[in-house]
């Protein structure tokens, strides 16, 4: 049995080295990351796998027993994000090589990132999580600052701003968590957080909601995503679009599920559930105002992301398993279209909707690759962007929630008018059919878009199985279990 | 588990791929449809016969969501539709071709792969084995159909392209909901002859999904007030309105709607829930609304639109009076409907492309440029109109009986009435064609005078005469019916073999309507609906 520790640790100690060996020897940086990534997939499959076959794989960092050391658990819901995390990293990878950044800071920071939300993902500390949190956070607003642009530097550091805020918010709320038991695992807080009503509680998880929201990017705390995500150099993009966000998510439902249920609940069901809506709608809307391309889809994500938040809200086992699909379906898909965007950028010099008019005569392939990626994220089926929403929204009515079910379905139509806008241009628009290419691309870039467009079709049909993992967890803490306790 | 439904969708699915791979070689690209259409009638021929033999293949993909299978099975229904569908692929691809060289239109490859990829779609829905399958086929069918209605890429192309989708998908959308309720009632989304019980537990629930149901398969369905998209649509290529927007898309509708009644609620449920009453005036008022408006229609193909919503309603009122005649009734108008409909929509694309005539204003004298072709044309809107002989007569006399069998007499009076309204439509089309213009005027170069005279204009001969210099030239486009310097002379054989192919095909159903598989299908299915 592998130790889950190794999965933090192999990524964070192996950021140093592109840095260092970059020094020595000019462009070493991008065969390091990938012989690390390689590690680091090849662990998290395995790991992964046999937390998946049987029971959870658990740790105590240096033999120090919870509640005092820090735990790492990899279990059902958090197995399929330490994948996707190592394997999303590993395709854009293939992108970058190419297309960019190439400088041996660069994939440093590159790695830090993956340690960050690996270590999100698998830590029992909410401490550790704010600490994973930033050190995720930090590379992210390093490598949005790699575009040698003026805009891309204004974006990152208004992304460290508000990401700052975040993260602090966040700490806040553990603080709070802490004065009130005196504990910071995960299993220990929820054993130990008293009644419904104490402020203590109310606080911390309050605190803790809005911290995570803020990293969400849900509707008004997302001001610096659709700057950061245009401003970034595309493959930077494409791993935030599928990482940065998505891992926010999974802590958020990870706090939801396993430490707070019973806080209050009504209350902060009500207040998450208007956030949700508000992101849906109004991420729809700022998407479909939004010239450019990289920024429709940042927008997008502010009402993808208030679907997967719905789910956990919901709650129910189906519900739950729909926002695990819809946050790797999500991560896909989203990621796939920025490379797809980054791609076109550089072979054709179009970065605005208005400017994707007649692109698919011009480049019949990677606009067919786009279109899935599009009608995945409207939610059209057999793709993986509706296997997420029709879990959540039957969950939904499974458990009574009409106005929760009403907003995801109604999501498809919001996601057909922004995204449908783009695809009409694309392949009815009247542009310019006969413009040559501007640059080249490289194999990497296409295999890794590729990969996206097949992924997202495979996907489709995940959703059983993903339930079938989740129902042992979710029993578990539905008997008020420790979390990686197989009732 | 039985490969045979499978095959049904994988071969026009297949020919997408062949189709697009040799787009820029017509002849390939078109051998690969032709291949594909004839296989695809071959395996779904057999599928008939097997399934008339009693057996129900069946072919499972999986689980796909929930505990729901990604299934196809074949009963006598969903094999009648396909074995429609079947039918009339082959024969649109013969006049598609025909119309697409003969207007030299734009990415006939994109058109072609578009058109087998709805085809697919629409089997898909055909052989479903439970609502979601049909769900997800349904979804397939819109975005594989979007392609041929902005096929033009004009402005007003767009705008239909927009139009159809929101209307579509947002169907779409209340289709999942409505399904999503069905399944947190009844615990499955199976299809089950005579429906699937339980669902009558929470009244409520069961009513609220009806209603979604309805609202999602009405919307291809065209019930009126979710009609709109379909005369908007009309901007296709006029294969395209024939096969698709009067057959497959809006009997996939139809076929979604009939599927809930029979296979899913089951219509002794339907009619315990009192959701008979609502679901039949909703379709009676369409038949008549349409009725009423499609004879405002000045483009040919806009009043066929309506006749279509009219004529789809027909089978929503058999489906909504859940009794055994009108049941058996709609589910024979499926096909009839299909074959007239598609003999008017391809003469009205034939008349496009041989005269260039779009409006109703312009048939005057028709029948002597194409005496065959308005022959066909006038033959399948008798029948559409419900005279004896042609398909419509059958189909309606058992809506008749059924719906007088379910006491329902303002049905029936709906039922002639819209029959009237069709009537009222199609003759002044009839008689522009064979009894205006100057019977000796033939030929090319029509005058002006029997025009005018026959508009009741009344100006002397001196005037029209000194006018029709003029008023020739620049209506010559419209008017002189220049037959080509060709050795078939009527219209491109193309074109017209396939008009006259289904024209028959309607007379056929009029004749003997027992004598053929869909007829058997159609009792079959209703005998297993019905016990």
């Amino acid at each position: 049995m592998i130790d889950p520790a190794l999965l933090v640790a192999v990524p964070l100690a192996g950021s140093a080295l592109p840095a260092v060996a970059s020094r020595l020897r000019p462009r070493t940086g991008w065969p390091l990351a990938l012989g690390v990534l390689l590690v680091q997939s090849v662990l998290a499959v395995w790991v992964a796998a046999a937390a998946l076959a049987g029971d959870p794989v658990r740790t105590q960092v240096a033999g120090i027993p919870a509640p005092f050391g820090i735990g790492l658990l990899v279990d059902a819901l958090s197995a399929p994000f330490v994948v996707l995390i190592a394997l999303a990293a590993l395709a854009v990878l293939a992108y970058t090589r190419r297309g960019g950044p190439r400088s041996g800071a660069f994939y440093s920071l590159y790695l830090l990132l993956i340690g960050g939300l690996t270590g999100v993902c698998v830590t029992t500390d909410v401490f550790n999580l704010y600490v994973f949190l930033e050190i995720s956070g930090l590379a992210s607003y390093g490598m949005v600052a790699q575009a040698d642009r003026g805009a891309a530097a204004l974006a990152a550091l208004k992304y460290l701003l508000v990401g700052t805020v975040g993260a602090s918010l966040y700490l806040f709320g553990v603080g709070y968590a802490y004065v009130a038991t005196g504990t910071l695992d995960m299993a220990a807080l929820r054993a130990a957080l008293p009644a419904a009503s104490d402020p203590l509680a109310l606080a911390a998880l309050g605190l803790m909601v809005l911290g995570l929201s803020v990293k969400v990017a849900l509707f008004p705390l997302h001001t610096w995503k659709p700057d950061a995500y245009e401003a970034a150099p595309p493959g930077v993009a494409a791993l935030l679009a599928a990482l940065a966000s998505t891992v926010a998510a999974y802590a958020l439902g990870r706090l939801l599920l396993a430490v707070f249920p019973g806080v209050a609940e009504a209350v902060v069901d009500a207040a998450l559930l208007g956030l949700a809506a508000a992101s849906i709608v109004a991420g729809s809307l700022l998407a479909y105002r939004s010239e450019s391309v990289a920024r429709l889809l940042a927008y997008s994500s502010l009402a993808q992301f208030g679907i997967v938040v719905v789910g956990f809200v919901v709650a129910t086992p189906t519900a739950i398993a729909g926002s695990v699909v819809h946050l790797i379906g999500h991560a896909v898909m989203k990621a796939g279209s920025f490379l797809v965007v980054g791609l076109l950028a550089r072979t054709h010099d179009v970065r605005t909707v208005a400017e994707y008019a007649g692109l698919a005569r011009r480049s019949p392939y990677v606009s067919a690759g786009f279109a899935v990626l599009a009608l995945g994220l409207i939610g059209i089926p057999p793709t993986v962007g509706f296997a997420g929403k029709f879990y959540i929204a039957l969950g939904a009515i499974e458990a009574g929630s009409w106005t929760a079910a009403a907003l995801v379905l109604a999501s498809t139509l919001f996601g057909l008018v922004y995204l449908g806008r783009v695809l009409e241009r694309m392949y009815v628009g009247e542009g310019d059919t006969h413009a040559g290419p501007t640059g080249a691309a490289s194999p990497g870039m296409y295999a890794a878009v590729a990969v996206a467009v097949l992924a997202t079709l495979a996907l489709g049909g995940v959703g059983p199985l993903v339930e079938g993992w989740l129902a042992p967890v979710l029993d578990g803490l539905d008997a008020g279990l420790a979390m990686g306790v197989v009732p | 588990m039985s490969l045979l439904p499978v095959a049904v969708v994988v071969a026009p699915a297949a020919a997408v791929l062949a189709i697009l791979y040799f787009r820029d070689r017509p002849n390939v690209r078109e051998a690969w449809t032709f291949a594909a259409a004839l296989a695809t009638l071959g395996a779904t021929g057999w599928l008939a016969r097997v399934v008339l033999a009693g057996a129900r293949p069946e072919a499972v993909a999986g689980t796909y969501v929930a505990d729901v299978e990604l299934s196809l099975r074949a009963d006598p229904m969903g094999a009648m539709f396909a074995l429609l569908a079947a039918t009339l692929w082959l024969v649109t691809s013969v006049y598609s071709v025909g119309y697409m060289r003969g207007h030299d239109e734009v990415s006939q490859g994109r058109y072609f792969a578009a058109f087998a990829a709805s085809i697919a779609a629409t089997m898909g829905v055909a052989l479903a084995a439970n609502l979601l399958t049909l769900f997800v086929c349904y979804e397939l069918l819109t975005v594989a159909t979007y392609p041929l209605v902005v096929h033009s890429e004009s402005d007003e192309a767009r705008a239909a392209g927009r139009t159809y989708l929101l209307y579509t998908l947002g169907g779409g959308v209340a289709l999942l909901a409505g399904l999503s309720l069905v399944y947190v009632a009844a615990g499955t989304l199976s299809f089950v002859p005579g429906g699937v019980g339980g669902l009558a537990a929470d009244p409520l629930l069961a009513r609220a999904a009806f209603g979604l149901l309805v609202a999602g398969f009405g919307v291809k369905t065209a019930l009126v007030p979710l009609h709109t998209w379909l005369p908007a649509a009309m901007v296709a290529p006029t294969p395209v309105s024939g096969l698709l927007h009067a057959v497959a898309v809006v009997k996939s509708g139809a076929f979604g709607l009939g599927r809930v009644v029979t296979h899913v609620y089951g219509p002794e449920t339907v009619a315990d829930l009192g959701l008979s009453l609502p679901l039949s005036t909703l379709a009676a008022v369409t038949m008549l609304y349409a009725g009423v408006v499609a004879l405002r229609q000045t483009r040919i193909k806009r009043a066929l639109a309506y006749s279509t919503v009219s004529q789809l309603a027909y089978i929503a009122l058999g489906f909504g009076l859940a009794e055994r005649t009108a049941v058996f009734g709609a589910l024979l108008h499926v096909p009839a409907h299909a074959f007239m409909k598609i003999s008017l929509f391809f003469v009205a694309g034939l008349l496009y492309v041989e005269s260039g005539v779009t409006d109703v204003d312009d048939m005057d004298g028709l029948g002597r440029r194409h005496p065959v072709a308005m022959a066909a044309f006038a033959v399948t809107a008798a029948g559409l109109a419900g005279f004896p002989l042609v398909a419509g007569f059958v189909s309606k006399w058992y809506l008749l009986v059924g719906s007088l069998r379910a006491d329902a007499i303002g049905f029936a009076a709906a039922l002639l009435a819209a029959g009237v309204l069709k009537l009222l439509l199609f003759w002044p089309m009839i008689r522009a064609a064979f009894f205006r213009g100057d019977p000796l005027a033939s030929g090319p170069a029509r005058d002006e005078a029997g025009r005018t005279a026959a508009d009741g204009g009344a100006p002397d001969g001196e005037s029209s005469a000194s006018t029709a210099g003029s008023s020739l030239s620049d209506r010559a486009g419209a008017r002189a019916w220049e037959a080509p310097s060709r050795v078939w002379r009527e219209s491109a054989p193309a074109l017209l073999v396939p008009v006259v192919a289904v024209a028959l095909g309607a007379i056929v159903l009029g004749l003997v309507p027992d004598r053929l598989p869909l007829f058997d299908l159609a009792t079959e299915a209703v005998a297993e609906v019905f016990g």
